[in-house]
């Protein structure tokens, strides 16, 4: 038995009928919150009036519903990258904003060389600028602009002289990524170029680019 | 509890552990028919697909409030989809009306006639409804499925928004005599 009046009785199904305006709503809804009785005649009206959803017929939601649902609450499921995620970083446009925020601290304080390569689209929507610390063997990146489209990745590729262009990984969409070397590539960085091939998802098939150039640039040493 | 039921509670308490194959395999199951709940209410695509994946972040994040004694999984999900679209509905019309104190509602004691189908019909809201005035039962079903406010009712009935509250408040009262004699 409920010690609700009957004028309580009848809000609670009001609530849950929906009737109520935006303020009354809101107010009754901080009496749920606080007032265990009258919760439970909420909770009555949910399973009474349930049923009259039966008159409902499913309808399928879209694919693109569920794929900004899983990108909203795992935003690094969708990623096949195995570039490790320091920190999230909005748009940049200039490999020495990149390199500050790599080291955090004056470039004067890095011990080794630094190469940069700082690769804009040519409609400037996609940019990617690169430092590679080469007594580390290490090179970081900053994304910025429109990441790829639906279904379809930005990859990362290596180009030194005449050898076909090797891939570096696959393209978050934004921040920074901070990515080893391996040891043989590491002497193929110095003066080579980096480009960004558009390929469908997962990266290029075979380690072989097939998509368009997006951007390239060469590494300088700065 | 059903089939569906059980397997309905069981994926939530697992979406509540933070299983993500779980949580893909609720939303794959009851999604269809929380986006047909959305889109009746919002009627619109692009509303009821954001209303949809919000609904899915309060899943995602509040299944540990389920509670399997006292709603079935299907009528906790219908809640928590109703509550979102009825919010953004009224958001989205806010400041059309704003409703006056209700009148007081007279508890009527059981209907004699709604008691009699209600013995028969096993307390299903469906008996109980025909036991309405039948422009009062479409009323009830409008405002719930289809989101009617009191202000779109009362231009529909052509009568007073306050006695549209009213005609609804007391089919309330009744509906409940009936459901829980």
């Amino acid at each position: 038995m409920t010690d609700l009046s009957t004028d309580d009785l009848a809000l609670a199904g009001e609530y849950v009928l929906g009737t109520l305006d935006a303020a009354t709503r809101s107010a009754v809804a901080a009496r749920i919150d606080r007032e265990p009785s009258f919760a439970a005649e909420v909770t009555l009206w949910e399973t009474r009036l349930d049923p009259l959803n039966d008159a409902l017929a499913p309808v399928a939601p879209p694919a693109a519903a569920w794929r900004g649902l899983e990108a909203r609450l795992f935003p690094e499921a969708r990623r096949l990258s195995p570039w490790r995620w320091i920190a999230a970083a909005g748009a940049l446009s200039t490999a020495t904003l990149a390199a500050v925020l790599w080291f955090g601290a004056p470039l004067a304080t890095v011990p080794g060389p630094l190469w940069v390569s700082d690769m804009v689209s040519e409609d400037g929507t996609v940019r990617l600028a690169a430092l590679y610390d080469e007594a580390r063997g290490e090179m970081r990146v900053s994304v910025g602009g429109a990441p790829a489209s639906e279904g379809r990745d930005f990859e990362l590729w290596l180009i030194a002289g005449e050898a076909a262009p090797i891939s570096l990984g696959v393209m978050p969409d934004a921040g920074q990524a901070a990515m080893p070397i391996p040891e043989e590539l590491r002497p193929l960085m110095l003066n080579a170029t980096l480009a960004i091939t558009d390929e469908p998802s997962g990266g290029a098939p075979g380690g072989v680019a097939t998509g368009p150039v997006v951007a390239l640039a060469a590494l300088r040493r700065i | 509890m059903s089939t569906q039921a059980a397997d309905l509670a069981h994926l939530l308490a697992r979406v509540a552990l933070r299983d993500r194959a779980a949580f893909k395999a609720l939303y794959e199951a009851a999604s269809p028919k929380l986006f047909a709940i959305c889109l009746r209410l919002l009627k619109d695509r692009r509303e009821a697909e954001d209303a949809l994946q919000e609904v899915f972040v309060k899943i995602w994040h509040g299944a540990d409030r389920f509670a399997p004694d006292l709603a079935s999984p299907a009528a906790w999900l219908n809640t928590v989809t109703r509550n979102h679209a009825i919010d953004r509905l009224r958001a989205l019309k806010a400041g059309s009306y704003t409703l006056d104190a209700a009148e007081q509602v007279a508890d009527p004691g059981p209907d004699p006639e709604a008691t009699a189908i209600t013995s028969s019909e096993g307390r299903r809201i469906e008996g109980c409804m025909d036991g309405l005035m039948p422009e009062r039962a479409e009323a009830v079903r409008l405002a719930y499925v289809e989101g009617e406010s009191y202000l779109e009712l009362s231009e529909r009935y052509s009568v007073p928004l306050n006695t549209m509250r009213s005609w609804l408040r007391r089919s309330l009262i009744q509906l409940r005599n009936c459901l829980s004699p």
